[in-house]
């Protein structure tokens, strides 16, 4: 990776804030009512955008902000076989504890309608690249190095699996995650082979496990 | 590689609090070129606990707070920086936020005015930085 400097390196984490135009596509694709091509144009409009911001405050490494994400993990339910994205309603029908579920969230300040989780019902696998189309999107927009972000292997297993629907397909979670691992690394070949500068895995639910004792609830970190 | 203390609410008081230590035996056996931090908040505590440790490997060393509205000061950036000093060589040391500004998209904690001032901050801490140490 050549950057323009070599000490003290400035680039940021991964996503910008949405725009209400962008809001209103990503929800439009969801509910099916905006095609893809639709939708992409959208995105491709609010990337430029933060691409171009970037150039203009002189940051070394620069990202696509995440625009097309419903979150830094859920949007995988995009891309991959066997993942379903789900909003809370759904979700509460089959979370082991409704009410600490829903307490959590409260006493966390989340949320309900911001809750989406990538929940696997299926065997996983991948569709279709997971950031690959982003990375040569974000590549024709600078001539800078890029980074480009994918949820880590923890965080996915942690928030994919309800047992109430995972347990038909996978015998453990440890079973699940080896798909997992398989399909994040198939991942980091196609982005390294394609050129990409610097790969970020996001494992914030780290923090959850050894500050808050509570590996056994579900997460959204 | 990226880990921060929970990003969804600009209510400091219901993040996650706590140093890297109990990670550390964790973190060192990953084969991982680079890691993340969040270290902007006091709540991540200090760099001297995965400086001892991980000095071996680059830190993307965290000094802006996404969910504030207040950018933080080029001084406050350059002293973070200048802690890691202690640890990192300047290559090995790089600046960035401590986390997204926008990880769901329902739930931006900042918005783009404000995000675009950290960022140039970062830049302009990163100027001083190269001035005295590069």
């Amino acid at each position: 990776m050549t950057t323009a400097h070599d000490s003290f390196v400035t680039t940021q984490v991964g996503s910008w804030p949405r725009s209400k135009v962008m809001l209103k596509a990503l929800r439009g694709y969801q509910k099916g009512a905006l095609s893809r091509g639709e939708f992409n144009a959208v995105a491709e409009g609010e990337v430029r955008r933060t691409v171009a911001l970037q150039e203009q405050v002189g940051l070394d490494i620069l990202v696509d902000g995440e625009h097309r994400r419903e979150s830094f993990y859920a949007f995988i339910t995009d891309k991959v076989a066997g993942a379903q994205l789900m909003s809370l309603a759904e979700m509460l029908d089959f979370v082991e504890d409704k009410a600490e579920f829903e307490e959590m969230l409260r006493t966390m300040d989340m949320p309900a309608s911001a809750v989406k989780n990538p929940t696997c019902t299926g065997r996983l696998s991948r569709r279709e690249p997971l950031a690959l189309e982003d990375f040569r999107f974000l590549r024709t927009l600078t001539d800078k190095p890029v980074k480009i972000t994918l949820p880590g292997p923890y965080l996915l297993t942690r928030s994919m699996w309800v047992g109430a629907l995972t347990r038909n397909i996978y015998g453990s979670p440890g079973e699940m995650a080896d798909d997992i691992v398989r399909i994040l690394r198939e991942e980091l070949v196609d982005l390294r082979d394609a050129g990409c500068d610097f790969i970020q895995f996001d494992e914030p639910v780290l923090t959850e496990v050894v500050m808050s004792e509570e590996c056994d609830r579900r997460t959204f970190m | 590689m990226h880990v921060c203390r929970g990003n969804w609410s600009k209510q400091e008081d219901v993040l996650l609090t706590g140093d890297y230590a109990r990670l550390l035996p964790a973190l060192q056996r990953m084969r991982i070129d680079q890691f993340v931090l969040e270290y902007a908040t006091p709540r991540a505590g200090d760099i001297e606990v995965v400086g001892r440790t991980l000095s071996d490997r680059e830190l993307g060393l965290g000094v802006v707070n996404p969910r504030t509205d207040k950018v933080e000061p080029v001084e406050f950036i350059v002293a973070k920086a200048e802690q890691a000093l202690a640890f990192y060589r300047p290559e090995q040391l790089f600046l960035n936020t401590d986390c997204g500004f926008g990880c769901f998209a329902g739930r931006s904690v900042n918005v783009e005015a404000v995000a675009v001032r950290k960022l140039a901050a970062i830049v302009a801490a990163a100027r001083v930085l190269r001035r005295k140490h590069g």
